[in-house]
């Protein structure tokens, strides 16, 4: 129990910076302790497999990810005022109203947990081998299904980050447009567009 | 103090991490932290699923390792989203040098 409240103390605080801090790396470094603290709470609930995979994929790969595109568009802050200014408490009492009401509906039809010896005769080992006979029996159409997701994600973003000479020339016109409405952060892209126009 | 966690428990939690994530969502401006914020809003449901999988143990193991396989599938669907996610808005970058959702409003009639 003490641990659940550490994990979850530090899970929220990890989980507000990511809606309140203002620098992108600040948030993007506030999830990944937010992701780590989850992968504690899977190795809590019998999920090792799950645990590694949470710190190997998505703390370190998905995260990296993020990381890499802040740095390459050089993002800076966010200008402190928003278009529609009454969104931020709506959307906090609307985040708050859903929180409590998930919280009343689970705590109003409360379970008993298995005793320790059904949990240990079911959680046996690490569960890799108990998710490959679920993941290649029942559900071998979902595995085949995100494999297919999986390719058109690559071949997608390939295509949407891939440009041509033409559009990367009508870009650049516009981006210097652009340029002109928002005078900070001069763009790191225009020298690539240049580079390739020259080509 | 001691004993296990109940799962109500688990759930609260991750129902307020879902909260939280949903508010990022809709207060968030730059592009990239909503994207941050549905990543939060994606982990919040994994916790819920890995915390009924061990509620379903008396189920026998089929049932109650279908809820962490489904975590694993969620996992690598993020993967995808966050690659097609991540090169438009790199795309959408190079279009305006800006990534303020709040002036994303052409398709707006």
């Amino acid at each position: 129990m003490l641990v659940f409240i550490v994990l979850s103390v530090v899970m929220l605080i990890g989980a507000v910076g990511v809606v309140t801090l203002r620098q992108p790396v600040h948030a993007a470094l506030s999830l990944v302790g937010t992701l780590l603290t989850l992968a504690i709470a899977y190795v809590q609930l019998h999920a090792h497999f799950l645990a590694a995979i949470q710190v190997i994929v998505y703390a370190g790969a998905i995260m990296v990810l993020f990381l890499f595109v802040i740095m390459l568009l050089n993002l800076g802050g966010e200008s402190p005022t928003p278009r529609l200014a009454w969104i931020r408490p709506a959307a906090w009492a609307v985040g708050a109203l859903t929180a409590v009401a998930i919280v009343v509906t689970v705590y109003a039809d409360p379970r008993a947990l298995p005793d320790a010896a059904t949990l240990a005769a079911v959680f046996t080992g690490s569960g890799v081998e108990q998710i490959a006979d679920q993941l290649f029996g029942p559900y071998v159409l979902t595995f085949q299904l995100v494999g297919v997701l999986l390719l058109t994600g690559i071949v997608g973003a390939v295509g949407l980050v891939q440009r041509k000479a033409a559009v990367s020339a009508s870009a650049q016109g516009r981006a210097v447009g652009a340029a002109g409405r928002t005078p900070p952060q001069a763009p790191p892209m225009d020298a690539g567009a240049t580079a390739e126009k020259g080509r | 103090m001691g004993g296990p966690v109940p799962t109500e428990a688990w759930v609260a939690l991750s129902a307020a991490l879902f909260a939280i994530g949903a508010i990022g969502v809709l207060t968030r401006r730059s592009a990239i932290l909503v994207f941050l914020s549905v990543e939060l809003m994606l982990n919040a449901a994994n916790l819920a699923l890995v915390a009924f999988a061990r509620q379903w143990a008396v189920a026998g193991t089929q049932v109650a390792m279908s809820g962490q396989t489904v975590v694993f599938i969620v996992l690598a669907i993020a993967a995808a989203e966050v690659a097609v996610g991540l090169g438009i808005l790199v795309a959408i970058f190079r279009d305006r040098v800006s990534t303020d959702v709040d002036t994303l409003s052409e398709v707006r009639l």
